[in-house]
């Protein structure tokens, strides 16, 4: 804050240059809406610290300004609400949390070369399409699949605890498919067999009981999760009621495990809950200034895709300083070179994309539902609390 | 005008109705409900000796199944009254759920009430909204023949109190914690304590509707204005005064629903839409207006969709749902339970 406040001096002075416009779509009604509007106003709090900080400063202080439009969660209205903010002339666009959202507006702005930052959106079928103007800062799901292996063997090895055999629960689609399949093949070279493999609907899915006791059957050391918030909460539930004889429950791109209503929601169920994901770094005094201003303001924690919608607009901001252009093609060329250190997210390194617009230092990290709180226990350099594994008691 | 509602006896009860005690069902109803008994009971059989699967997890998948049939019963019971008698696809179902679920929400954790002493404070504050609804809203637009107004402004009051609930609570999830926790176990299988409540309470209000459709006045004019509605206020009945108390009950019982059900549901604003769709399966399926119906329906479903999820993995165990739905429409058009029209 004392960082930002101090800079701000010189935008009085600035002001006066043009105002960029920047898209973000979101799902900012219907059932995501809670997650929707969180990330739009974590797009919102960027623009404002960028623009408090003086603005673009190769662009003689021009301001940013954030354009909403509403997915309402369905992929054709999230097309029509980028091709209106592009129309209305936005240089870029974040968004959407949706797969199949992202889809459609990813193919939006490449129709119409407007560079998009995908903040939230995990297929890895979105960037397979060969297209030039989009970038994803977040690890795609056969990526976070196969690091969410690597790093159960690595937690293993450290805590000195064999992990022979694991079962794997996971919700139907390309999302849990993705994940599960990436993971099995890793598992695999790393020694660790997958006995048996659960998918469970992802509508009208009210109780998990059966399905954990399917996985339980096959006598697996871990039960790995892949899913969204309300199955992955009934997955833990179900988990503690039967009360296996196993190591602990490790979700890999879980919507539940590292959330942070999920310790209250779930109760003596979260009770050391592991959770392979990306995470907005902890142990960074920069991503904490940012939550505690979040919260201050909007009066709610700040997770993870919020962290992850400032990041993105970040991404555009360096893009436009780089480029000192608001024309949207040099601003996708200078975004497709930039590299951003110290970024909020607990990465291997600063953000750089590949050439199909991956980021090439995304990955997971792990994390613990500790006494009711979300910590960040592996790998070691962004602990904020000590790994407990064995999760369970034996 | 007869909206397909199970009347069946209604003329000759009637007129006997003080000599011959009614029963809750009567001898066709036992008759279709044994023959279910000894289907299921055959299914359960050849699954237990050539089913492949443990018996083990067989046991626990059926134990769930019932408990989640339970569920799907109690929110069936109040859609197949209001479907019944005001034939209204009432689509805000779902949404009325998660209302109700939420003013649980609110006296629990706002005024720190016993989460079953909200839910029985919940009961009238739903009945009146029900009321209120159907009242000044939906009365006004039941015509003789359309059942597309209702349905429109059902969907409309679906939108309208999601999008409230969201405006007013937000959308990140939030939880009530049930007084008795834990878990019982039973033949090797476990059974959650407050499903268990959830299943002990769709019997229970399955009884008390059964009772009041055929012991009490408001149930024998509410079955009269099911019947015919021109006939019915011909003899006095005040017919949108029922149809106001006939909403207002089936409010009730999604208000005993979500009461029992918040303790074990991720609270968001759109929890209850999930179930929309197959309590109207589970309506239709025990034959539109039948309260056993109702409740046979949704642990048949809710049985199907558990068990048949050991051999159709994912969304598979609805499909083999509406599978069967289908296959019981070819060969009883009226539902299980449903009278022949």
């Amino acid at each position: 804050m004392v960082g930002l406040t101090a800079c701000s001096g010189g935008g009085a002075s600035a002001g006066a240059g043009d105002t960029i416009a920047i898209g973000a779509v979101h799902p900012l009604s219907g059932g995501l809406a809670g997650v929707g509007g969180m990330m739009n106003d974590g797009a919102a709090l960027a623009v404002e610290d960028i623009n408090e900080a003086g603005g673009i400063e190769a662009l003689d202080g021009a301001q940013l300004e954030l354009r909403d439009g509403d997915s309402q969660g369905s992929a054709q209205t999230g097309q029509s609400e980028a091709q209106r903010l592009i129309s209305e002339g936005a240089v870029a666009l974040v968004g959407t949390y949706q797969s199949d959202v992202t889809e459609n507006v990813a193919s939006a702005a490449e129709r119409a070369d407007v560079p998009m930052v995908i903040d939230v959106a995990v297929d890895d079928k979105i960037m397979e399409q060969g297209y030039e103007n989009i970038f994803r800062i977040q690890p795609n799901a056969s990526s976070m699949g196969q690091a969410g292996a690597e790093t159960l063997a690595a937690m293993g090895e450290t805590a000195g605890v064999d992990v022979e055999k694991v079962a794997y629960l996971h919700i139907e689609g390309a999302f849990g498919t993705s994940v599960s399949e990436a993971f099995t093949e890793e598992a695999e070279a790393q020694g660790i067999e997958v006995v048996s493999t659960v998918s469970y609907p992802a509508t009208n899915f009210s109780d998990a009981t059966t399905q954990v006791k399917q996985a339980l059957s096959a006598d697996p050391d871990v039960v790995v999760v892949t899913g969204y918030y309300p199955d992955n909460v009934l997955v833990a539930e179900a988990v503690q009621a039967l009360n296996p004889d196993i190591l602990g429950v490790f979700g890999i791109a879980s919507g539940a495990f590292d959330d942070s209503s999920f310790p209250a929601d779930a109760g003596a169920a979260a009770t050391n809950v592991l959770s392979a994901n990306y995470h907005y770094a902890a142990t960074s005094e920069r991503s904490q200034d940012i939550r505690e201003r979040f919260e201050e303001k909007y009066g709610r924690p700040m997770e993870t895709a919020a962290m992850l919608s400032y990041q993105a607009v970040e991404v555009i901001a360096a893009g436009l300083e780089e480029s000192g252009s608001a024309d949207p093609e040099a601003l996708r060329d200078a975004i497709a070179n930039t590299s951003i250190e110290d970024p909020l997210l607990a990465f291997d390194g600063p953000i750089e994309f590949d050439e199909t617009g991956e980021n090439k230092n995304a990955t997971v990290i792990v994390m613990q539902s500790q006494d009711g709180e979300i910590e960040q226990v592996f790998p070691e350099e962004f602990a904020t609390a000590e790994l407990i594994f064995p999760a369970r008691d034996q | 005008m007869n909206r397909g509602v199970r009347v069946t006896q209604t003329s000759t009860e009637t007129k006997e109705a003080p000599a011959a005690p009614p029963r809750l069902l009567d001898n066709r109803q036992l008759r279709i409900a044994a023959g279910l008994v000894v289907v299921v009971g055959a299914a359960v059989a050849l699954m237990y000796l050539f089913g492949g699967q443990p018996s083990g997890l067989l046991t626990q998948s059926l134990i769930t199944g019932v408990l989640l049939g339970g569920v799907y019963a109690l929110v069936s019971l109040g859609l197949t009254l209001i479907f019944g008698v005001l034939g209204i696809v009432n689509f805000a179902q779902g949404a009325m759920l998660t209302m109700s679920m939420y003013i649980v929400f609110f006296l629990a954790t706002e005024w720190g009430l016993n989460l079953y002493l909200a839910a029985a404070l919940t009961v009238p504050v739903m009945f009146g909204f029900g009321w209120l609804v159907q009242s000044t809203v939906l009365n006004r637009v039941m015509g003789d023949s359309t059942h597309e107004r209702p349905l429109l402004v059902t969907l409309g009051l679906s939108l309208l109190i999601i999008n409230v609930l969201l405006m007013v609570f937000g959308g990140r999830p939030v939880s009530v914690a049930s007084p008795v926790e834990g878990s019982i176990n039973v033949i090797g299988a476990l059974v959650d304590v407050p499903r268990l409540i959830a299943f002990g309470g769709a019997l229970a209000v399955a009884v008390a509707l059964t009772l009041i459709l055929r012991k009490t006045t408001l149930g024998l004019a509410i079955r009269a204005v099911a019947a015919n509605d021109v006939g019915a206020s011909l003899v006095g009945v005040n017919v949108k005064r029922i149809y106001a108390m006939t909403f207002g009950v089936g409010a009730t019982c999604v208000a005993v629903a979500g009461g029992l059900m918040v303790s074990f549901t991720s609270l968001v604003p759109s929890a209850g839409e999930q179930f929309t769709t197959l309590a109207f399966v589970i309506v239709v399926l025990g034959g539109l207006g039948s309260i056993p119906g109702a409740l046979v329906g949704g642990l048949f479903i809710g049985l199907v969709q558990t068990v048949g999820s050991l051999y159709l993995p994912g969304s598979g165990s609805l499909l083999l749902v509406f599978g069967i739905f289908l296959l019981v429409l070819f060969l009883r058009p009226q539902g299980l339970f449903g009278a022949k029209s």
